[in-house]
């Protein structure tokens, strides 16, 4: 490759965006305001899921609307968890001073778990420990009404 | 099934920061494959692509580079996931009859791009995306851990595989320069920062710049082309449920699965002794072990245990792997070129004496939601 | 190598211009279950591999297919990305029909989705973006934006498509009423068609040309809306489609030639073709296609087409390129209703793109409902018996074409 001049720009395009979440996920946002968990059952193979959905993924089957819900506690169980400094955003991922702690915590009840950040010092985590929703004082019926997991 | 054949291929240096631009790096890709399997732009049917739109910061990836791709006039399509999918589809159009000469490319520039934003964008907007907690980062910190915790496995099993693939890539004249580690350790991998616990820098493979492109063309067509056809005996891809907290990460359903359509086809069953070499697109050097026990090369949770170094008896990633350098979109296909070389003696300082039949696999999504592994044989 | 592949079933979701009750999973689930629907012998453990794409531009999602997996049934089996712009939907059509012909051991019967849920985006953000990495490296360089207008505006818009009006209206000495027509046309069509877009009975050539200009010569009242919506079709062997359906519909043709594009090209245009109407990709692909086909007098062999044209003057142009009609009849044969519903040659009874336009989805709608009518199964089913029929989808810098040849016959020759 000869000795080549190239130019460089940097451009930003803003794109606004709005997901339509729709009413499987309606109905489980709705139960976040309530400090509430709400999943939904497979009436073949019994499985519950989180967040709840209009398709069974195991037996190709819809989930109705408006049956098959249960409710689920605010607990679980501590599946997998990891730590980093690095956070990721739509623009750009940098790395933070401090780690950031994530925990994928089992909800009783359900075999689906959700990734959220652990309080936890990261040398007392121990893989099966039981964990507690931590909700925000008041949550707004989003993703991040849920702050993290607590130890029980 | 029919057989269909490799004949030319062509890579870039990897950079990253590339001192050139996007079309320049394609038509030196596509350009330099059909040059050097002494072919012509008329001999190209069909071009397939493998490019994505947010890597590439452009709506229709593939609308600018028909004419440096080689597609102007040629039948043409676009298959957005890795270069070794983009050959899937190529592999399809020849075998369907309609076409004797398949130009396969695909890469990106990740200097241009942030890429763990765009890994972030795969994440279910409804759900996981709007917190950032899961993305291609913390994906693969919860696979490694589960992967250890289940195989009660050590941080030093898989820094091992990041030494053996980093020394690898020294002898790779195309691999990534930072990634050329001669003289590394496992102390060294151990000892580099927290990427996502306990996964560390040196046991990633850098995104960077480059373009891969392969040529495939039916049997009749092959043996005039090259006097050293590898040709494809099997293919098999696969693609797991989505979201992470549901998945096995300790093991790759999605690679079992494929390897079982693949082997199926090749009439492999005993991969450990009927293949010669592997070339596993691995995003970081656990995932190696994890493909290497899912294609059955392995028991599972021994995957250290294999002999996998370039003199071994089951080399893996004789060219670093994508540990050497990981240009998204083009990686998976690096592997089957990389696997290409092996068969045909073509591969200089990191040759495995020796090499008939060779696997290269190629995956998209987080931790490798859906692989794609095929079953390379030549060099009679 | 190769074998015969027929289409089994198609299916499509209700389209709207914001599908606000379902998420994009969901979105495609509608499609698949409306596919599957006519094909009861089908389950889900009978499908044996995918193709999925949309445009993902308009939905800031990446890789959404990895995402909408089980509601697609797609859980542990083989899936394949195809996504190609505005031409996505005939591309993820090709590529089923080349999943089911490359005879890979296990893999017969493929289900191909493709899908755009555009409420969720700009859709003039994710169409100016096709060119916009291009523009402002080419504005660094001194190139001012005005002079770089149309490559801003490319990918399906409407400045490009404005540009490749007047070069045929130039050539073909066409009206503004012959472009009116021509919507009325599809828009009544779209109103028998329960999953279209906009549906209107009762329009007529005044009420079209009562609107004001977009880009002269296209008028709102004759650019197609953005649409939510999904279309999936089943692919499968000849042997398993006659037992799936009574008449299966074999593709026996595909094409998707591309033509140049350029950075900069003619008149900072992007694209090096000097006159975007003479389209020699779409000429090669007809070609190909038909030649596949065994098709030698298209405009006495096909009985029924789907034509790509979300504006009027490129129906008027494609119903020629592709070897319907002689160049500059078109016009006419919309006024004497040769291409009406009851006509000899139907065209866009669907309502065309003209009246739904999901952009990732659109190409496929196309040689979904002709294979629809081959079946007797569409919505605005045409009176006459149609035995083959093509559907066509085109995107890019004006230099992307599909092209899918179907017929009640296998006819397809294998060299």
């Amino acid at each position: 490759m000869s000795e080549k001049i190239i130019e460089k720009t940097r451009g930003l395009v803003k794109a606004d965006f709005n997901f339509w979440v729709g009413l499987y996920m309606d109905k489980f946002y709705d139960s976040f305001e309530q400090k509430k968990i709400v999943a939904n059952k497979c009436p073949q193979c019994g499985e519950v899921f989180v967040p709840p959905r209009k398709i069974c993924g195991i037996c190709n089957i819809k989930l109705p609307l408006d049956e098959n819900w249960v409710q689920l506690s605010d607990t679980g169980t501590l599946v997998n968890y990891t730590r980093t400094q690095y956070k990721v955003t739509d623009r750009r991922a940098r790395k933070s001073k401090g780690f950031t702690t994530l925990g994928m915590v089992k909800i009783d009840g359900s075999n689906s778990a959700i990734v959220y950040p652990l309080e936890v010092e990261f040398d007392d985590i121990e893989i099966g420990m039981k964990m507690k929703i931590k909700w925000v004082e008041k949550p707004k019926g989003e993703p991040s009404d849920i702050e993290g997991f607590v130890k029980v | 099934m029919d057989k269909v054949g490799i004949v030319g291929y062509n890579q870039v240096k990897l950079y990253s920061d590339a001192n050139y631009g996007r079309y320049e790096m394609i038509f030196e890709a596509v350009r330099g494959a059909i040059d050097n399997a002494g072919l012509k732009k008329k001999d190209i049917t069909t071009v397939i692509s493998a490019t994505n739109d947010y890597y590439d910061g452009r709506t229709i990836s593939n609308c600018f580079t028909v004419e440096v791709g080689g597609g102007y006039l040629a039948d043409e399509s676009k298959v957005e996931m890795d270069g070794a999918h983009a050959m899937l589809y190529g592999m399809m159009r020849i075998l369907s009859g309609n076409h004797k000469l398949a130009v396969i490319w695909g890469g990106s520039m990740p200097s241009c791009y942030p890429y763990h934003s765009t890994r972030l964008y795969e994440t279910d907007p409804t759900w996981e995306r709007p917190n950032g907690y899961v993305n291609d980062i913390t994906a693969s910190g919860f696979q490694m851990r589960a992967y250890m915790d289940k195989y009660n496995l050590q941080t030093e099993d898989i820094a091992k595989v990041a030494v053996k693939n980093r020394r690898n890539a020294a002898k790779n004249p195309l691999a990534l320069d930072e990634a050329q580690n001669p003289d590394i350790t496992t102390k060294d991998v151990l000892e580099s920062e927290i990427y996502s616990d306990p996964v560390t820098e040196l046991m990633v493979g850098q995104p960077c710049d480059g373009v891969a492109a392969v040529l495939l063309a039916p049997e009749r067509q092959a043996l005039k082309i090259t006097d050293k056809p590898v040709w494809i005996t099997g293919v098999g891809y696969n693609q797991e449920t989505y979201y992470i907290g549901e998945r096995e990460l300790h093991t790759s359903n999605s690679m079992e699965a494929s390897a079982k359509m693949a082997y199926g086809m090749a009439n492999i069953n005993d991969p450990v002794n009927e293949i010669d070499i592997a070339e596993l697109h691995e995003t970081c050097a656990h995932e190696e072990l994890i493909f290497a026990e899912s294609l059955g090369l392995a028991e599972k949770g021994k995957g250290p245990e294999i002999s996998s170094e370039i003199n071994g008896d089951l080399p893996i990633n004789p060219s670093g792997g994508a540990l050497g350098g990981n240009p998204p979109c083009a990686a998976g296909l690096i592997r089957v070129i990389e696997a290409v070389k092996q068969i045909r003696g073509e591969a200089g300082t990191y040759q495995v004496n020796g090499a008939k039949r060779a696997i290269a696999s190629g995956q998209i999504g987080m931790c490798a939601q859906n692989n794609i592994v095929y079953v390379l044989e030549g060099g009679e | 190598m190769g074998r015969q592949v027929a289409i089994a079933s198609a299916g499509f979701s209700e389209h709207a211009s914001k599908r606000s009750d379902v998420s994009m999973p969901e979105l495609a689930q509608e499609a698949i279950e409306d596919c599957l629907k006519k094909v009861p012998s089908v389950e889900f453990d009978d499908i044996n591999a995918y193709v999925n794409g949309n445009m993902p531009a308009f939905e800031g999602s990446n890789l959404p297919e990895l995402w909408m997996t089980d509601w697609m049934g797609a859980r542990n089996k083989p899936l394949m990305r195809v996504t190609t712009g505005g031409t996505t939907g005939g591309s993820v059509a090709i590529a089923g029909y080349y999943t089911v012909t490359a005879e890979l051991p296990g893999i017969d019967t493929v289900l191909a989705v493709a899908f755009e849920q555009q409420s969720q985006g700009d859709t003039s953000v994710g169409l100016a973006s096709v060119a916009y990495g291009e523009i402002s490296i080419l504005n660094n360089l001194g190139i001012p934006y005005d002079q770089l207008n149309r490559l801003l505006s490319a990918g399906a818009a409407i400045g490009v498509a404005a540009y490749q009006a007047t070069t045929y209206m130039n050539k073909c000495r066409i009206t503004e009423e012959d472009l009116a027509r021509v919507v009325v046309q599809n828009r009544r069509n779209a109103a028998k068609t329960w999953w279209a877009h906009l549906k209107m009975p009762n329009l007529t050539i005044e009420d079209v040309l009562d609107t004001p200009y977009v880009q002269y010569p296209l008028r709102y009242g004759m650019v197609c809306p953005a649409s939510d919506g999904c279309c999936a079709m089943l692919f499968t062997t000849e042997e398993k489609a006659k037992d799936m359906c009574d008449i299966p519909v074999y593709v026996n043709g595909v094409a998707s030639v591309a033509n140049e594009t350029a950075v900069l090209g003619y008149d900072g245009g992007g694209s090096a073709q000097v006159d975007p109407s003479v389209q020699l990709g779409a000429m090669k692909s007809a070609e190909l296609a038909y030649g596949q086909a065994g098709i030698s007098f298209p405009r006495k062999e096909i009985d029924y087409a789907e034509v790509y044209a979300p504006f009027p003057n490129q129906e008027l142009m494609w119903v020629e390129k592709l070897g319907l009609f002689e160049e500059t009849t078109a016009p006419e044969m919309y006024e004497t209703g040769v291409t009406a519903r009851d006509g000899e040659l139907p065209v866009n009874c669907s309502g065309g793109v003209n009246s739904t336009n999901a952009i990732g989805a659109s190409a496929m709608e196309r040689p979904a409902t002709a294979a629809l009518q081959i079946m007797g199964k569409a919505s605005n089913q045409v009176p006459k018996t149609v035995h083959t029929a093509i559907g066509s989808g085109w995107g890019g810098s004006l230099n992307f074409i599909t092209l899918l040849a179907m017929s009640d016959e296998p006819r397809r020759r294998f060299t």
